[in-house]
């Protein structure tokens, strides 16, 4: 009887390792949620596309900009470039320079290694397009100081 | 109830308007509102421009990094601000450093490093929690020498030790207690 079980356990225990070996070659990127996962180049695309649309407005670019915001990652350059494009049909100049100290701000504390590679590649749309990074602005220390509400 | 409001007064004033959603701030593409009305949907508005939906669906402006982009522009807009979004439509290689900071500025508040600056607030911090100990150092010393009663005489080192000598010559605890520990023959602890 405890041969069969012992037969039954290597059975399940083989049968379960090979589950687990499959999805690994299926799923090209990982992002814990439910339902198909997007690979990391449709969402690329994705943003991009969205950046893309001649017609964008405001509220629009505002609503993309904050989903990526939210996203945990750093944007590739292409979108960047994309919304720094996009800015440049609504006419907002304020909007592109936000988005860049965002898109710092999500390199974290590994802005070091990573901004100097997005820089290079999104300079020649930025000064194609006249916008300054956040460095040049000045804005990469604080410029004013804002009065604590609780000191008012 | 905010929908049913803007419904009715864009009824009133006549303007053609898209199906809106129930709620928040109005794109300004769709439909014009005057002031009258802004200040009925969104008292604290005043002049400035709404350009989102916000976090939250009202028209409110916050510093946040996990949200950069708020719902509506910074400051009002005033007319030497307009005469700046008319260059701005042109070439932005023409704005100076300065109409670029204060086009910024009309935007938002704060920059990303002002946000995330350090306020110093640990200083104080650490300086109430000294006090407090500093405080209560005080009332320790108050307690013991005015609350207090006098210590028992039986805890001076010199009776512990007449207390010791009197158990030994006794002989208590000689199986497993504090005889058993002492060598009676050579005098001394084993």
């Amino acid at each position: 009887m405890f041969r069969i079980v012992q037969r039954a356990s290597v059975v399940v225990h083989s049968v379960a390792k090979q589950s687990l070996q499959r999805p690994a070659a299926a799923v090209v990127s990982l992002r814990g949620k439910h339902g198909v996962q997007e690979s990391d180049e449709a969402f690329d695309a994705r943003y991009e596309n969205f950046f893309a649309r001649p017609d964008i407005d405001g509220w629009e670019i505002r609503k993309a900009m904050n989903d990526l915001q939210g996203e945990d990652l750093v944007p590739e350059p292409k979108i960047i470039i994309a919304a720094m494009k996009a800015c440049r049909r609504v006419n907002d100049y304020a909007l592109a320079i936000r988005y860049l100290e965002a898109v710092q701000d999500k390199c974290g504390n590994r802005l070091k290694e990573v901004w100097p590679y997005i820089k290079q590649e999104i300079k020649p749309t930025l000064d194609e397009l006249g916008i300054l990074t956040p460095e040049d602005m000045g804005y990469d220390k604080p410029e004013l100081a804002l009065k604590d509400v609780y000191d008012m | 109830m905010n929908g049913q409001l803007v419904r009715s007064i864009l009824r009133g004033s006549q303007l053609s308007v898209r199906a809106l959603s129930t709620s928040g701030p109005v794109r300004s593409s769709e439909a014009a509102l005057d002031q009258a009305a802004r200040d009925k949907i969104h008292p604290k508005l005043g002049n400035r421009d709404v350009v989102g939906w916000g976090f939250n669906g009202t028209a409110s402006y916050v510093d946040r990094e996990e949200f950069p982009l708020p719902a509506v522009r910074f400051k009002e807009n005033t007319p030497d601000v307009m005469a700046l979004r008319e260059k701005e439509k042109g070439d932005w290689k023409a704005l100076t450093l300065d109409e670029k900071k204060a086009l910024y500025r009309a935007s938002f508040c704060q920059t990303f490093a002002e946000m995330k600056a350090p306020t110093g607030e640990w200083k104080s911090i650490v300086a109430a929690i000294i006090t407090a100990l500093a405080v209560t150092g005080w009332i320790v010393i108050y307690m013991k020498k005015f609350v207090y009663s006098e210590m028992p005489h039986t805890i001076t080192r010199q009776w512990q030790e007449d207390q010791l000598n009197r158990m030994l010559t006794q002989n208590q605890g000689r199986i497993e207690g504090i005889s058993s520990k002492y060598d009676f023959e050579k005098g001394e602890w084993k």
